[in-house]
């Protein structure tokens, strides 16, 4: 079985046995001017980076990628682009997927396979400057984990791999084609098209739409219903008392 | 003429018993080498702006929200998202009230919807005010920190 999707043009991979974290990698090598379409490529990673300092546990067998993307936004709305790169990457963990299992997304940027953790993804601005009165960034640091063959017990919620759930366990270099074409796509649409169909296609795959979730930030726990996500991709809560809030940081979890 | 070698650990050390003491102007003889640290504008008695509980909204107005926007050493939001002071919990905040920063040195990082965003000193020059609390919302176009 083939999953070539065609030649991901304009792309151009660092593959690479271990580094620290491909996130720092491809930082280093934007700093150095390097091309839009840089992808870090590696086995695995020393140090790989989750949110906020957590570590991204890395053995060889799953996909660990970095690529460098031009944003094309202004700084304002890169975040909007959290939400492409979960659906591209939803859509390449469904190609290798069991029939039947739901590959789901969960805000802002996680990847479920039959509820739980496949993927994982985090993004970074590179080199703020100002256009005119605005600030942009002149990169994304678009980081993304796949679990192929491993997946991390951890405290709090499930996780899984495509090995686990009885799917197909490509190579991480057979999985970056179809990815990357993915990525693409939805990034092109983003740009010409801007958020409203990202949004859409977002919440037709997002996990727990409607329903109960508690959102933890740093320093409290919100509990209510998962309304959607904004124009900007900020989390809808509803609260008990019927008021809305609206969140950019912390982490879901499905009561 | 006799060049005067620079005690960048003293002006240090003097510039914090300023911010310490709460004086405006502070003088250091030792010998032929005098060095004088005085505070510029008004005297700053925060060094911290007070934690901003989230969900804002609440009934007491920040101070004077103009002014600081209007500063020309203001670093303001370039998006809505989560104002973060120190790259991880329990770690070193990137800068602190008196520290000298270089053009291009990460002071803050937003987050939002996981996208973490570094924000960068625009010029070189010293953090004078932060605005911000760790993990406080912030909106576009707020002020978060200012650069003397």
């Amino acid at each position: 079985m083939t999953h070539a999707p065609g030649p991901a043009t304009g792309f151009n991979v660092v593959a690479l046995d271990a580094v620290g974290s491909t996130n720092d990698e491809a930082r280093r090598l934007a700093r150095q001017g390097a091309p839009a379409g840089t992808v870090v490529l590696a086995r695995r990673q020393t140090a790989g980076r989750g949110r906020r300092g957590r570590s991204w546990e890395s053995p060889p067998g799953n996909l660990y990628a970095s690529i460098l993307v031009v944003p094309g936004m202004p700084a304002s709305r890169t975040a909007e682009a959290s939400f492409a790169a979960a659906l591209a990457v939803a859509e390449t963990v469904e190609r290798f997927a069991p029939p039947g299992l739901g590959v789901e997304c969960k805000w802002p940027n996680d990847v479920l396979l039959g509820g739980a953790k496949v993927a994982g993804i985090l993004l970074e601005g590179e080199g703020i400057e100002e256009r005119g009165g605005t600030a942009w960034f002149r990169w994304l640091v678009l980081g993304i984990g796949v679990n192929i063959l491993h997946f991390p017990a951890l405290a709090g919620y499930r996780a899984t791999s495509l090995a686990a759930a009885g799917g197909e366990t490509p190579a991480p270099e057979a999985m970056l084609a179809p990815l990357l074409a993915a990525l693409e796509r939805w990034l092109h649409l983003w740009r010409e098209e801007g958020f409203a169909p990202i949004r859409a296609a977002w919440q037709g795959r997002a996990s727990g739409l409607g329903g109960p979730i508690e959102f933890r930030t740093g320093e409290a726990t919100l509990r209510g219903a998962f309304v959607g996500i904004d124009a900007a991709g900020a989390l809808v809560l509803r609260l008990a008392d019927g008021g809305e809030r609206k969140l950019s940081a912390g982490e879901v979890f499905f009561g | 003429m006799t060049a005067i070698k620079i005690d960048r650990d003293l002006v240090r050390e003097l510039a914090a018993l300023l911010q310490e003491t709460g004086l405006s102007e502070l003088e250091y003889a030792q010998g032929d080498v005098r060095i004088r640290v005085a505070r510029a504008g008004p005297a700053m008695v925060a060094p911290e702006a007070p934690a901003v509980a989230p969900g804002r909204g609440g009934a007491e107005p920040r101070p004077e929200p103009a002014t600081e926007a209007a500063h020309p050493g203001a670093i303001t939001s370039p998006m809505v998202g989560v104002a973060y002071v120190r790259p991880e919990p329990g770690a070193e905040t990137f800068v602190k009230v008196g520290d000298r920063v270089v053009e291009g040195q990460t002071v803050l990082l937003i987050e939002a919807m996981k996208t973490f965003n570094p924000i960068r000193a625009p010029r070189a020059g010293t953090v004078a005010r932060v605005l911000v609390s760790d993990g406080a919302p912030v909106e576009y176009g707020e002020v978060l920190m200012i650069l003397e």
